[in-house]
């Protein structure tokens, strides 16, 4: 969490993470670069700086994919959690691997020419008019844009500063940026490349990721349109305290539509939003530990009764008032100022009380 | 009436278990995170192997950059700098050598003082199966030099003979990259780099291919035998059909019409 500001926040898994990352990418371009050399007949050996290009790009578009996949696989198993973990980490090195093919890209192709290199790329082929003869550069450069203003925004300095609904709006780009390297690839290199190999698997990866993303959005649809029910005007029924379980909470759409995360601990019942002061992670998905709410993406904590991180950090949520009457827990959806102590309804032993 | 428990592992079998950055990751995790880091390593290896196998062959292209190579014969700047030189190998015994510089400037070449003198040339040789290319690094300063030989006058002046007119379909290549700087240099992909090549004065070539098959590369000049006007420029690397005249130069055939008789297909 943000009490200072450094670079990068070291910890094991971080390190282990970014060495495993680091190993896939020299592996996927090693191996492209390997196989790419040694796979045409003698006398046809391609050009490793044009190879190096098309290993850049695909593992660019490689990443990108993993990327936005983390996020919904996340949310059908918990065992992606840890690759969700450092995800920011992944896109900085994807922004990285995008840099080289861009450099090497525009050195190799628009370089020491009778144009300025970035005037070539947007007038070398003037067929802005033509689906295919589209200059599929021009595609490339705006998601590398979007990227550069991504990868420099990704530090915790800008999320605080931006605040956290605007720097989450700005990484939303990410997927304006996927569709343009789709477009990228879709007018580039298949309208060279002859094999139907590749035109085969990217709009497989572009169909996966999109259902994904459509089967995660329908459940959480899903998820809202049955708690329906819940809603009511004045205070929101939660349910028994029993159905929620211990050191863990449930999440109700709110009339107003946020969400919000009712924990049970320590015999107690608290709620809070369910949005993480962080990234806007679902605090309800996670648990309490150390008696702190612990969001499940980056581990950032708060405590149940007033939303307030544990000292030395000073980051605060909503809390929303609870009780319980004849063994049902509500939750008045007027949301309290982040930071405000809330009284936690107590759980009597045969379930009747009031806080 | 059913509560929503969260969209992760709402029955957990371990609720205490759920991994937190900075924490020790759980059991379960660690049994996953074993089976799953080398699956998307194989992975990653695994689709790299099989993208790199499936690219299109590049053709048979080499930009021989290892080593100087010097040439001797006629030089000629119209329609683009080449020496042709004594080459008994060839139909005709003459062999056309084009001269291109290094980049994408051609045109910054200074040759018409020696134009039609016998010179020694050294650069880099490019070479696509029969054709090739000289490219002159910039260091090179005494890269031309006045030569003292007799040629035959096949070699100073070759023969141009006609083949008639005829329609082809093919591709507009600059004929550096094509040659093999760059492998592959055709297709979208280069279209940019083959723009940038023509417009500094790099010749273009038609790549076409016969009937049967076999590739062909001809030189592309205007009607009139001169340099291509730069109106070409939007149909480079684009599939083209064209009808114009064949022309025979001592070994090199030209292909001379003019942009309007060019359509994309």
């Amino acid at each position: 969490m943000g009490h200072q500001y450094k670079a990068i926040q070291w910890n094991k898994n971080k390190i282990i993470y970014d060495l495993y990352t680091v190993v896939a990418i020299v592996l996927f371009i090693g191996v492209f670069m390997v196989v790419g050399l040694q796979t045409q007949p003698t006398g046809h050996a391609a050009d490793p700086v044009v190879l190096a290009i098309r290993a850049l790009g695909v593992a660019t578009f490689t990443m990108l994919t993993v990327i936005l996949a983390i996020g919904p696989l996340a949310r059908l198993s918990p065992r992606f959690s840890p690759m969700l973990y450092n995800r920011r980490h992944l896109g900085v090195m994807t922004f990285t691997v995008a840099s080289a093919h861009f450099g090497l890209a525009l050195l190799w192709y628009h370089s020491s020419g009778p144009l300025n290199p970035l005037v070539s790329l947007f007038a070398s082929n003037p067929l802005y008019d033509s689906i295919p003869g589209f200059p599929f550069e021009v595609l490339g450069f705006a998601a590398f844009l979007i990227l550069f203003v991504m990868a420099t925004t990704s530090h915790d300095f800008w999320l605080n500063n931006l605040s956290a609904p605007v720097w989450k709006a700005l990484h939303m780009l990410v997927y304006p940026a996927y569709i343009l390297l789709v477009f990228h690839i879709t007018l580039g290199a298949l309208m060279t490349e002859k094999s139907i190999l590749y035109p085969a698997l990217t709009a497989v990866t572009f169909i996966s990721i999109s259902a994904l993303h459509l089967y995660i959005g329908y459940r959480e649809w899903h998820a809202d349109n049955g708690m329906k029910s819940l809603k009511a005007k004045g205070w929101v029924e939660i349910g028994a305290p029993d159905d929620i379980p211990n050191m863990r909470a449930v999440i109700a759409p709110l009339p107003k539509g946020d969400r919000v995360a009712v924990f049970r601990y320590d015999n107690k019942i608290s709620a809070v939003t369910n949005a993480c002061r962080h990234q806007n992670g679902p605090l309800g998905e996670g648990r309490v530990i150390d008696g702190c709410i612990t969001c499940p993406w980056h581990g950032w904590q708060y405590r149940p009764d007033d939303g307030v991180s544990p000292p030395p950090f000073t980051e605060k949520i909503a809390t929303y008032k609870v009780k319980i009457e004849a063994g049902r827990v509500f939750v008045n959806p007027k949301p309290n100022p982040p930071g405000t102590r809330t009284e936690p309804a107590i759980i009597a032993k045969q379930g009747a009380a009031v806080t | 009436m059913s509560l929503y428990k969260g969209v992760i592992d709402p029955k957990p079998s371990n609720p205490r278990e759920m991994f937190v950055g900075w924490a020790d990751a759980p059991a379960v995790d660690r049994r996953f995170l074993l089976g799953a880091l080398p699956l998307g390593l194989a992975g990653a290896g695994g689709a790299a192997w099989l993208i790199a196998n499936e690219l299109d062959d590049p053709g048979a292209g080499a930009w021989l950059t290892g080593a100087t190579h010097e040439i001797t014969g006629t030089l000629i700047t119209d329609p683009y700098p080449m020496i042709r030189i004594i080459d008994q190998t060839t139909p005709g015994g003459v062999r056309t050598v084009l001269i291109v510089a290094q980049g994408k400037c051609t045109s910054a070449l200074q040759l018409n003082d020696q134009r039609g003198s016998q010179v020694t040339a050294r650069g880099v040789l490019i070479q696509r199966k029969q054709r090739q290319m000289l490219e002159v690094p910039p260091f090179l300063d005494d890269w031309l030099m006045p030569a003292k030989m007799e040629l035959a006058a096949a070699v100073v002046s070759p023969p141009v003979k006609s083949l008639g007119t005829s329609r082809l379909a093919g591709a507009i290549m600059d004929s550096k990259c094509f040659f093999g700087v760059m492998r592959p240099g055709r297709g979208k992909t280069h279209k940019a780099c083959a723009s940038l090549c023509i417009r500094g004065g790099v010749p273009p070539s038609f790549w076409v291919r016969t009937k049967d098959g076999a590739e062909s590369v001809l030189l592309m000049t205007s009607a009139d035998g001169g340099p291509m006007p730069m109106d070409i420029l939007p149909l480079v690397a684009d599939p083209v059909e064209a009808e114009g005249e064949i022309v025979r130069v001592g070994d090199l055939l030209q292909f001379r019409a003019n942009t309007s008789a060019y359509a994309r297909i």
